[in-house]
Formats: structure tokens, sequence, C-alpha cells
């Protein structure tokens, strides 16, 4: 039995065609640049964020350090005005009234007690605060996203 | 239909690219026109504002950390002109408040210089005022009917810090006093000016948030921490105030100083001054008699305390010891000049110790020709007079020593300068002469800082000395001298428990040339305990009528004041003292 002489076309080249077919080629086209698109707004919109937070952020430093000043007005009259209600000549005043009297050197008695050790004068110091300077804030709070890139570009031909 | 479907993209495409196109090239030209020019410059110039940030002034507290000065909120109101409704509202209320002129108010809101839109109408207002101006304000506006003003719109407050004294007088000969410009004047205001104020800065402040870390920490002014205690203060004016009304003087100085290191733990004087009203300085303060501070700017002749110096330099040159005696005849002839003793009577054979006890001025005027001029000036000149002191307060002056060479220099100077007349000092030089004998020859610098505090950080001010005028062995043997000789006169100056050296001074006062017997300068000058001096204290009244002797008046004077400085530092008696040592 013979088998007719039919012309079958090859599977390479139904694979082939496909692969050329211009509305194939088209779409690649058309998702590679949507991709880029979409890709370019991801990052136009995490760079929109990143600046807005600085923004307020950088806002809310301005509003605290002009609070700082005004508190520190505040707190400073304050003080001035507890010294005043407290002043040699008030707390004098008070005394007597409340009924007490200088003493006299013959009433007062001394005893040895030890380790007492008198009191150092008045210390003022406050070292132990630390302070935040801007020095110390690190660079992902005031970088730029461009600044970021091309400080790791940078860095990375350093290292090559 | 492909076909068509591929030519509608083409044109849609075509149409799209155009638009971008045409978005790109308008933005371009936008970027690069003149306005974008003209704005760009617009938005740098908004881009930073040039601020001066003026420090708060430091404040200045007492050795136990009481504010003797600091800061308070006082405002300055002023009008916004542009803003203004009610000219006449707010004058009247102004007026009201604050008891100023209506019409002056009514003129300068109305007629205010050319091309000004802001007019301060008062400055350093208590906070209580602007407060309840404030308050009126609000009041009006809220009471307003609705979308109008109220009738105190453009009343604007702006706060400021301004020097506050709560202490008001405590102390002010030694604290100064700063004027409304900021400027500090006197004491440790005057001569810690620089300090206290800080720096004021000028800088580009960014507006954009993005740049709030650029915008400048300004440090305050330095807080000073002063040598004083304020409760000894107030004592010893309590004490000088008691002490002129009853010894009728017409002024007078107390002293109180740590002999170890120089510090001023207490400086009283008869003439002081609210420091929160320091306009009132040139009627408190108004000619060369009444000086802001006489204990470093008044010097005068100091008398018999300076008989201490005589001795020490007399003990320290060899030419006399303690035991040394000398027949006493009631007068000497120096420089053609008879000197005669306080009662002019002769006081027969003295020893050195009762030289001291008697205050002879026959054995001073002998022992300072025996010592020589060359000699005894040279230790004057060791000793400080007629030099500065160094004291960190504003205004001090420093007396006059006349020296041989000198065109007014006499030979009789040698005798009238061995027991303190003829020559000028003020008390705080007294003091720190007299300090080597009580500090094993070491004279020490006095001062009135204790430590400046910065950023923070505490900086506590050394001690410093002004050399070794005198040998240990000369002041131990000095001290001891005149403990016994206080002790052997009954001094009104003892304190009972506790062993005391010093030395009463009564000089007479100088009026047009000539010595006038009635009126006199009467001090002095002691420290204590002997053996471990804690305090020395220098009391100087002047011209007191009810005895023209120190050691009826500045003595009982000293013991007040020293057994009040024992108690306020928690000295404890002498046999205490040795108990612990015992142990």
């Amino acid at each position: 039995m013979n088998i007719p002489n039919v012309n079958i076309p090859n599977v390479t080249h139904y694979i082939h065609a496909y692969k050329v077919a211009p509305w194939r080629i088209q779409r690649q086209w058309i998702g590679s640049a949507l991709l880029a698109v979409v890709a370019l707004a991801m990052v136009a919109t995490l760079y929109l964020i990143v600046t807005s937070r600085a923004a307020i952020a950088g806002r809310e430093i301005q509003d605290l350090t002009f609070s700082i000043n005004a508190s520190q007005q505040v707190s400073g009259d304050l003080q001035t005005q507890l010294a005043s209600l407290t002043s040699a000549s008030a707390m004098e005043s008070r005394a007597l009234e409340l009924g007490f009297r200088p003493m006299k050197s013959d009433e007062v008695e001394y005893l040895v007690v030890s380790g007492y050790t008198e009191p150092e004068p008045f210390i003022l110091s406050t070292t132990q605060n630390m302070q935040l300077s801007a020095l110390a804030i690190p660079p992902e709070y005031n970088q730029s996203l461009l600044d970021w890139m091309d400080e790791t570009i940078s860095s990375t031909r350093g290292m090559q | 239909m492909r076909q068509q479907y591929a030519r509608r993209t083409q044109v849609l495409t075509s149409v799209l690219g155009f638009v971008a196109f045409a978005i790109i090239v308008q933005m371009t030209r936008i970027q690069n026109s003149a306005e974008a020019a003209v704005f760009s410059q617009q938005a740098q110039n908004y881009a930073y504002e040039l601020k001066t940030y003026y420090p708060d002034r430091g404040e200045i507290y007492d050795r136990n950390g009481r504010l003797l000065a600091g800061n308070k909120t006082v405002y300055e109101i002023g009008v916004d002109l542009t803003t203004v409704r009610d000219a006449h509202a707010i004058a009247f209320a102004v007026s009201s408040e604050l008891g100023m002129d209506y019409n002056q108010l009514m003129d300068a809101i109305q007629n205010p210089p050319e091309g000004i839109s802001y007019v301060v109408l008062a400055d350093f207002v208590e906070a209580q005022q602007a407060l309840a101006l404030q308050e009126l304000k609000k009041a009006l506006q809220e009471g307003a009917a609705e979308g109008t003003m109220g009738g105190l719109t453009g009343l604007q407050f702006k706060s400021h810090p301004h020097r506050s004294y709560p202490e008001n007088s405590l102390a002010s000969n030694l604290i100064g006093f700063v004027t409304r410009e900021g400027r500090g004047y006197f004491g440790v205001e005057g001569k810690y000016d620089t300090l206290l104020a800080g720096n004021a800065v000028q800088v580009l402040v960014p507006t954009d948030p993005n740049k709030a870390f650029e915008i400048p920490r300004v440090s305050n002014g330095t807080t000073l921490i002063l040598s004083i205690n304020r409760d000894l203060q107030a004592s010893a004016e309590e004490i000088l105030d008691n002490a002129l009304s009853t010894y009728g003087a017409q002024g007078g100085t107390i002293v109180v100083m740590d002999p170890r290191n120089g510090e001023l733990l207490a400086v009283a004087n008869s003439s002081r001054m609210d420091l929160n009203k320091f306009w009132d300085y040139s009627t408190i303060y108004y000619d060369q008699d009444h000086q802001y501070n006489p204990a470093i700017s008044t010097p005068y002749e100091p008398g018999s305390v300076t008989k201490i110096l005589t001795m020490a330099a007399a003990l320290d040159s060899s030419t006399v010891t303690p035991n040394t005696t000398y027949l006493d005849t009631g007068s000497i002839l120096i420089g053609g000049v008879t000197i005669q003793n306080w009662n002019r009577e002769p006081w027969g054979e003295q020893s050195m110790v009762g030289c001291l006890q008697h205050s002879l001025n026959v054995c001073m005027v002998t022992i300072t020709a025996q010592m020589g001029a060359s000699t005894f000036y040279n230790y004057l000149d060791a000793f400080g007079f007629g030099h500065l002191t160094g004291v960190d307060l504003d205004g001090e002056v420093a007396g006059r020593l006349k020296v041989p060479g000198d065109s007014d220099w006499y030979p009789v100077d040698l005798g009238t300068n061995s027991f303190g007349q003829g020559v000028t000092a003020t008390p705080l030089q007294v003091m720190m002469a007299v300090s080597s004998v009580a500090n094993n020859g070491r004279m020490v610098v006095p001062h009135a800082l204790y430590a400046m505090v910065r950023d923070g950080r505490q900086y506590n001010v050394p001690a410093q000395f002004a050399g070794t005028p005198i040998k240990e062995a000369t002041a131990d043997t000095l001290s001891e001298m005149l403990a016994i000789s206080l002790e052997a006169e009954a001094s009104q100056a003892l304190v009972p428990g506790y062993r005391i050296a010093g030395k009463t001074g009564t000089a007479q006062i100088p009026v047009d040339g000539l010595y006038d017997s009635t009126q006199t300068n009467t001090s002095f000058i002691g420290w204590g305990p002997v053996d471990d001096p804690r305090f020395m204290i220098y009391v100087w009244l002047e011209r007191p009528s009810e005895s023209i002797w120190g050691a009826e008046t500045a003595a009982p004077v000293f013991a007040e004041m020293a057994e009040k400085t024992i108690l306020l530092m928690d000295i404890p008696p002498d046999y205490i003292r040795q108990q612990l040592v015992a142990k």
C-alpha cells in the first residue's frame, strides 16, 4: 500500500511563523514599554511618598525647634518666678510668720557623724544628657533617591 | 480589517506622540522663558530667611544653686498698620492698661513714619499686663459680628526674655546690672558681660522643610555660679544695716572671704540698689563718695589694721621677734614730725605682742625705722599695696602707695604708713594682703566666680595665688601673736568657742589736707579658727558717731558677723574639731 504524496508543512515552519508573527512582536514591544512605564510610575510614586514624608518630618523639626525655644523661654520665666517666691527675704518673712526665729550659736549642738562629708557647692553640669545633633542623623533620613543612587554607584566604582 | 486596525494604531500613536512632543516642547519653553527666570529668582528669595539669633543671657547662681539673676518673659506691644480696624480702640486699651498717654498713642498709630507698616507702642511690658490686653483682644474678637474683625485687630504681642533679679537688692554691689540694651555694668554682670551675653549669630535659615537640619543651634550665654553664699550675704547686709544705725555710721562695708582660696562668700555695702530698677543708679551713686562697690573701688586710709603687715614685715625680715621689747615713751620723732600713740600716753616697756594688743603707733614707727624704708616698702609692694588685686569684679581701683623717690613722699610717710595713715587701699586689697598671714604665707587672689557652665559642662575656677610675701613660720607666729593680743585685750571681737586672730583699725580722715580727730574710719580684720582658717572678715564703718574707735564699733560687728558665718558654714567649735583630729 502506497501512501499518497501529500504536502504536509513542517512543524518547524509553524513555530517559526508563530515567532515572527507581526502582532506578537508588537505585543512584546507594547508589553516592554508598559513594564517600563509601570516601573517608572512605581519609582516616581515611591520617590513622591519619601519626599512628602521627608517634607512633613522637616516641617515637624522646624515646629519642634520653635517649640523648644518657646519652652526654654517659659522654663526660664518660671525658674525666675520660683526664685522670687523663695528669695531670702521672702523665706525669712515666711519663717517668722510661722513662728521660727534665727538660731543662736549657743543653741547648736554638734555631733560627730562617721562618714559625713561636707556638702559640695552647686553642680549644674548636665553632660550625661546626650544631645541629638544634625551630624548624628543617618543619611537615609535626609538623602534623596538620586543621591543614594549616585553614592551607591560611586562606591561600587570605588570598590572596583 | 487587520490593515485598518494597523492604520488606526499608527494614527493614534502619531497623535499621542505629537501631544507628548508638544508637552515636552512647552515644558522646555516654559523652563527657559524670561518669566521662569523671574519666578526662579522669587523662589530663591523665599528659600532662605536671614535671621539673627540672640542667645538667652546666662543665669547667675550662688554657690548653693540659688538663682541670683535669671531671665523673665516681657512683651513688645506693637501695631500692624496694614490690619488696624479701630485705632481709637487700640489707643484706649493700651493707655488704660499700661498707663500711657492716649494722644501719643493715637499719633503713633495714625502718623507713622513714611513706609512703616509696624509701630512699636511699648516694650518690656510685664507678662501680666500683656496677658490682660491679649484677653481683651480675644474677647472683642469673639464679641464681634460674624465676618467682622474685633476692635483690637492689628495689636500684636512679641515676647522676649529680659534680665530679672529675684533677690532684688541682695548682693547688688557684687552682681551688677544689665540695661535694656542688654549690656552688663559693674560687678559680675560687667566683668563677664561677653560670656554671659553669648554670641549673636546671623544665619540664612532654609524655609525648605527638607533642609530643616540646617537650622542652627545657638548656644545660650554662659551660666555662672558665684562663690557667695546667699544666706550669708543676706546676714551680712542685715548686720551692716543694724551697725550703721547702732553706731551712727555714714556708710560701711563687710566682706567675708575664704582665706584658703580667695572665694568671696559675702560682700555687703551700705548703698544698695534694686537691680530690677537699674535706672535708679544715677540717683544712688551720684558722686565719687558714693561708689557702686566701695569694697573694691573706694581706697581709704585703713589705719591700724595695716599694723599686721608692718609687724609681718618686721618679723619676716628678722628685725624683731615676738619677744623683742622696747621702751614706749608715748612719742617718737620721724622726718621732723612727732608721732604719738592713739591715747597720747607712754606705755613703758612692751613686747611685740603688747605692741599689737595696745595698737601702739610709736612701736610701729620704731620697728619700721629699724627695718629701713627700702625693706618696708618692698614688703608693702609684695603685699599688693598700690596694685589691683585682680578680683573678677568690674570697677576695681587700686589704692596709692607713695614710695621714696615719689615727688610727694616725705620721710614722715615712713612713720605714718607703718600704722596705715598716708597710704590708701581698698578693703579687698587689705584682705588680700592679710590673707598671707592666715594662709601660711601664701597670698590669695580674691574672686567671686566659683564655676561656669556652658553647653552642659561645668568648669570650676581654681584658686589663684599672688605670691608668698612672707615665710610660713612668720605667718604662724604672727597669727598666734594676734590671737593672744585679742584674748589679752578681752576684745569685743572674740567669739566664744572659737579662737580668732585679728586687729582693729581707727584711721583719722583727712579733711582739707589735715586729719580731723573727730572723724574716723573704723575697721576690723579677723579670721578663724586660727589653727584652720575657714573665714576672713573685714568690717569698715565710715564716720561712726557713737564712738570713733574701731575696738568699740567695728570689733563687735565683726563678732556678730563671725558668729553668723560659723552658724551658716557649719563650723564646729574648736574643742569639737580637736576631738575629731585626735580620733
